[in-house]
This record gives C-alpha cells, structure tokens and sequence, in this order.
C-alpha cells in the first residue's frame, strides 16, 4: 500500500516518492501492458503514461488505495481501450469499482496457463506448414525472407501462408472465446 | 486481397522490431484486419515480453516525475488565481514580472530545437487542427495522420474531416495525390512540391528562429507530455504560440493569432520519432478501381546524346559544380521542349533544376521579381518563386513553394533557369558555371539613391495594420508592386474612386528597376500625369512584405 503522504510527494513531482512507487510496481504493470500491445516500444510508452494518469488520480480523489496493481492496470487498460477503440479521444474516466479482476488478472499463473493451453491447441490444429509459418514468423521472429528460405518457399507464399492460418487460428480462437 | 496479406506481413515484422505499428491507434483498419491482429498478438503472447533496458525504471521515474512536477506547477498557478479574485490586477503584474524573471527572452530554446531536430530522421504523429471563434466554440477542422523525413518524403492521410480519405505522398521521385471520392490518383513532378502540412517540424522551427522575439511564458501538459510555452512574434506579425516538449525540445501544439474572430490550434496528439518512413506507404501504387491521372509527363532520358536527338539541340551542361551535388536525372518536360538536368545534393536535402529550351518571346520578368543580369543579359530572380512565366511554366509547379528560388534569363536564342530548394548563393553558382559569366544581384538598399521628384507621404501606423490584413489573406495585391502602382496611379486620375476598368492597364507599367525592398515603375503611356511610381518595403523585406508607394515623378519632368 502506498501512504497517502507518499502519493502527495509523487503527484507533486517528487523523484525519491515516484522512485520507489515505480520500482515496486514497473515490471508487473509493464508485463501487463506487453501482453496487450506486444512490443517493447508502445510498452514503455503506456507504462509511463499510466503512471502519470493513475497518480494524478490517486492524489486528486485523495484515495487511499490498497489494490494498487490492480489500479495501475485498470488505467492501462483504459488508455489502451482510448487509444484504440474506434471513436474520437474524449479522455479517460478511471473509476475503481471498473476495475475488472479477470481482465487484470493475466498476471495470474492460472489465467494465463489456462489462455496459453487455448492458444496452444489452436496452434496444432493447423495443418504443418502453416504451423511452421506461424512458429517462424510470429514467435520466432523471422523475416518473411528468412522465412521463405527455411521453408523453401517463396516469400508471396510464406504470406499467404500465413495469413491462411492467422484466419484459421482466428476462428478457433473466436469459437473458444 | 494483396494489399491485406502485405499489410499483415509488415505488421508481424513491426511487432518483431518491437516498434509499435501504425495501425496501433490508427482507427481506419478493417474488422478482418483488426482481428487478424489481434489474433497475431495473441500468439505472440506464448513468447516471454521483451524487458527494457536495464536503466529503464530511473527513466522512467524521471519522465514521471517531470511530467507530474509541471502538472502541479500549472496547477498552483490556477489556484493562486482563483482565490486571488480581489487581486487580479496584482496577480497579472506578479506573474508577469515572474514570467520576465523565470523565463527570460533568450534563443536557447531555439538553439536546443534545431539541435533536437538535426537528431531526428524521420517521424510519424497525427495532427489535430482545432477552430475556435471568439466566443470560444470549438470544432475540429481535421485529424489527419503524417509521416515525414529529413529528405522531404512525407505520407499525409486525412483521417477526419471535410477531405478524410485523401492520401498526398512523396517518396522523392513521385509525388502523388490519392482523393477516394473521385476514384483518381493525381501524378506529380516529386520536385519541387508545393505541398506542406501544417505544422511541419522543420518548417515551425524555422519560423521560430526567424522570429524577432520570443519569450517563454509557462509551462504546460500536451499530449501528455511536459511542455513550455513559448510565445513567438514574427517579424510585422502578431504573436502566436507554440508548445515545446520538454523532453524532446520539439513544438507539439500551435495556437495562432486570433484574426477575424478565428483562431487555429494545431497539435501532434501522438507523435514517435523513428528511422525511417515505411516502405510501403512511399510505394506508388494505384488501388483497384482508381484511375491514373499524370497532366504532365516527363521522359527520362539516358544520355546528352539522347538528347541532342530528341530536341534537335545541344544542351548546355554547368561545369565544374560544387561537388557536393551529383546530376541524377535528365528529362525532357512541356511537350519536348524543356530540357531538365536534374541535380541533388549527397545528404539528399537540396536539389537543383537546370531548365532550358528555345526562346519563345522575349523575357518579360515577373513584377514581383528582383532584376538582375546574367553574363550582361537581364534577368529575373526570384526568391522565392512566385510567378511561373517563360520556361518556368513548363517544368512544374515552382511557384508558391516558399523554400524555392529562380534566376531566369536569355541567352544566344535560349532561354535558362536555374530552380532549386538552396541559397540565392548556391544558384548564382550554378547559374554562373552554365551562362559562363558573372550573375549580378542588386543589393537591398533601404537607403535607395533612387529619389522620387514628389514623395507621398506615409503612416507606418497604417502600414503595420495593412501588412497584418494581408498577412490575415486580404488584399494580396499589396504583395505586387505592379499592382499596388496601378492603383496608385488610376485614384491619382480618379480621385473620387475607381468604378469599372482601371484607367491604366497592368502590361501598361513597366518594371525598372526591384532590388527586394525598392522597386521602380514606369508607364508607357502619357494617359497620366505620372510618369514612374517609387515602391518600398516599409513593414517586412522580404516577399510577404506589402509595398507602399513612396513617391512619384510628373510626366512632365
């Protein structure tokens, strides 16, 4: 639990206080953004942002909030949800009875064992080449250049080929949903 | 159905960089495409995230703590004047005078913009453009998306607002406009490119350095970010705003000066500076069901050989130019009859045009050029282009482009120009290495020896207001001297006010003499009793600048 004195120091710019609220926090809230927008650079950017939103929310309702990571996530989730849904940005309402415990709870090792089984199975229903498509270029990394020469295939092949399984593996995922 | 599969591909490889891809954010993606990333993240997630670097946390508890600290210093300021209702006036001196005092007139931010902004290569951002009136209503004009580098390859989409839809690219060898609501694809010339965006980094902090005063007057959170203001009068202007990111020293909002009850704010609500612009949005292509339209076409051609064959002449080719410009194309423009030598320099920022073809009529310069001479023959020099006559016309769209000068003239039955996004400088010298002969620009001189027999008398007052107006887009005839002397002339024939026709004809007056801040004019017909108008740049020497009729001679003199 953050003291309310140490809020009050943070929200006024307080290096030492922010210090110490960030690296209590940083890695749980940045593995929880990470998960949403899977890559480092949009990442580090919402966890800043958060930071910013949630302490100066803490300090204006002068919460005394004991849920914290729950609270920092909930306002990640909500800048996530202003970003990218499709209406214009009319700003962020952070409320904490919003809160929702299965969505901020991916850190649970249940919950996520349970998502990565789902995505698993999915995965080996996909019929070889595009399984290997998907392992190369998606979790792997692999440019669909180096992709196309691994496989022995041409690089206008390995994108169909993986577009096919990405439509594949989005309706396995949707039926399970 | 290409297009999709591409599209997915590049967004997989941006996740791979661990950049965040455009589409993140940018709400114009299909419900297929949206899903199919979605579906891309989710199996992305079976992967353990890539952490930061290790000093990340101290990082990010500075940002934080910046951003915090500015937050509540705005904060404070609004409360104190709140509560101190009874003591406004009081209130405004104290924070002016603390204003002075924290925030002294100084060009170090200037300084730390351009620095900031030689760093960057390329950036992306979306821009959102505000109206607000008087009473302070407020709509958005436009949300549109742009990408741009430091070699002038940019990528706008409008994404909201009256042209949503409309895509304008260069990718420094085409420049292409994309309108959906036609179904056509306009082809350009990819220079010089009259395009610019609003709010173009580059451009915004050249304003700022041009300006005569600035001064920081607050801070402030855009975008989430913390900010300075700064607020910046241009020379015979008025002051505008402009918002400056502490971190990254670079402007995120603009507000400009309220005129006719109208004030526009331009703000980067999201901005990220990268390496490179995408590949695939600087890729001509033409989409399914649009049609191509290219008004007019250029021919590349090989080699001077080639060239002598098809225009049935021998080009002149500048020798011995600066070698930090390389030739990179030729090409014949305007029917065939414009030849174009196409130069860029090595860094890719500046390029130069060399245009010639046979004389069609004698040089008639535009009024609102500086004459000169090149090897001993007249010529037109504009800086920047503002009218395209004579072979200008034929190679592109030059005029209004503000970063573009000319020097035109004859020469042996052919007619020359030299075109390009450099200095005034770097085009003598190139106009220099191709006539053979020396180029002679007349110096600005506000104290002109040019004496008038009668001078007219003139309120700067007047003058100031007047240069603000057509600043504000009235009355552009002030920015011609040719103009501004036909009217002078016609109310000293009618006093009483000009109804229907001019009594003097605009190809009636004549050019003399117009070194950017004097200019001279004389008519060619005695329906008058004057016989030549002397112009000045009173407010502003520079090509926004009005002219005012200084003086005048009789024709009887």
């Amino acid at each position: 639990m953050f003291e309310e004195e140490r809020l009050q120091k943070a929200h006024d710019g307080d290096l030492k206080a922010i210090e110490e609220i960030c690296s209590l926090t940083w890695e749980s809230l940045y593995r929880f953004i990470y998960y949403k927008v899977q890559n480092r650079q949009e990442a580090e950017d919402i966890t800043q942002e958060t930071y910013v939103k949630a302490l100066s929310y803490l300090q204006r309702h002068n919460v005394k909030i004991e849920k914290h990571i729950s609270f920092l996530k909930t306002t990640a989730l909500n800048i996530l949800r202003d970003k990218w849904r499709k209406k214009k940005h009319r700003g962020i309402n952070l409320t904490l009875e919003e809160i929702n415990p299965i969505e901020t709870a991916v850190d649970d090792t249940t919950e996520v064992n349970a998502q990565r089984a789902i995505i698993q199975d999915a995965m080996n229903s996909l019929n070889e080449e595009q399984r290997t498509v998907i392992e190369l270029r998606i979790l792997k990394g692999y440019s669909t250049y180096e992709t196309a020469k691994i496989m022995n295939k041409k690089e206008g092949t390995v994108r169909v080929l993986q577009y096919r399984a990405l439509q594949n593996l989005a309706e396995i995922l949707k039926s399970n949903d | 159905m290409e297009n999709i599969k591409k599209r997915l591909s590049d967004y997989i490889d941006r996740l791979n960089e661990e950049k965040k891809p455009q589409a993140h954010g940018n709400h114009t993606e299909t419900s297929e495409m949206e899903e199919l990333m979605n579906t891309v993240r989710k199996i992305r997630s079976l992967k353990e995230p890539t952490l930061p670097e290790a000093d990340y946390p101290e990082k990010l508890a500075e940002s934080v703590a910046k951003q915090l600290s500015a937050k509540s210093t705005v904060k404070k300021i609004k409360r104190t004047l709140i509560t101190a209702t009874a003591a406004v006036a009081a209130v405004v001196v104290l924070v002016f005078t603390l204003s002075s005092i924290l925030y002294p007139r100084n060009t170090d931010i200037v300084y730390a913009m351009e620095q900031a902004f030689q760093e960057v290569k390329a950036y992306h951002g979306i821009i959102e453009i505000v109206e607000s009136n008087s009473e302070g209503k407020e709509t958005t004009q436009a949300i549109r998306e742009v990408w741009a580098d430091k070699e002038g390859k940019y990528y706008v989409k409008e994404l909201e607002g009256s042209q949503s839809g409309l895509i304008t690219a260069n990718n420094g060898e085409k420049k292409w406009q994309q309108r959906p609501d036609e179904k056509q694809v306009f082809v350009f010339p990819a220079f010089p490119d009259p395009y610019q965006f609003s709010f173009e980094l580059g451009k915004e902090i050249n304003n700022v350095k041009n300006a005569t005063e600035i001064n920081t007057i607050g801070e402030d959170i855009v975008s989430n970010r913390a900010v300075k203001i700064l607020e910046v009068t241009p020379k015979g202007g008025q002051p505008y705003r402009i918002w400056v990111d502490k971190e990254s020293k670079l402007p995120l909002k603009r507000e400009c000066a309220m005129l006719n009850s109208i004030q526009y704010t331009t703000t980067y609500t999201s901005i990220y500076y990268c390496d490179a612009l995408p590949e695939e949005l600087l890729a001509y292509c033409i989409p399914e069901g649009f049609e191509e339209i290219n008004k007019n076409p250029e021919q590349l051609v090989n080699n001077i050989e080639e060239l002598k064959e098809l225009t049935g002449f021998t080009p002149r080719i500048p020798v011995g130019i600066h070698e930090s410009f390389k030739r990179d194309s030729i090409s014949l423009a305007n029917s065939m009859k414009t030849v174009k030598l196409n130069y860029t320099s090595q860094d890719k920022h500046n390029r130069v045009i060399v245009l010639q073809g046979k004389t069609e009529g004698e040089l008639i310069p535009a009024t609102t050029a500086v004459l000169g001479t090149v090897n001993g023959n007249v010529a037109e020099i504009q800086s920047p282009v503002q009218r395209d006559y004579g072979i200008l016309s034929g190679g592109g769209v030059y005029s209004g482009v503000t970063d573009i000068s000319s020097i035109r003239w004859q020469e042996d039955n052919f007619e020359f120009a030299v075109v390009g996004n450099v200095s005034l400088e770097s085009l003598v010298s190139f106009a220099e290495k191709l006539a053979d002969g020396p180029v002679v620009i007349p110096a600005g001189d506000e104290n002109s020896s040019n004496k008038p027999q009668i001078e007219v008398p003139v309120d700067l007052e007047i003058e100031e207001n007047e240069q603000m107006s057509v600043d504000a887009g009235h009355s552009p005839w002030k920015l011609d001297p040719t103009y501004v002397a036909q009217v002078f002339v016609s109310l000293k024939i009618s006093p009483e006010g000009i109804q229907g026709d001019y009594p003097v004809q605009y190809e009636d007056i004549n050019l003399v003499k117009n070194d950017g801040v004097n200019a001279v004019l004389e008519l060619s017909k005695d329906t008058t009793i004057v016989r030549r108008v002397y112009l000045k740049r009173l407010i502003r020497q520079d090509n926004t600048g009005i002219w005012t009729v200084v003086g005048y001679d009789p024709v009887s003199s």
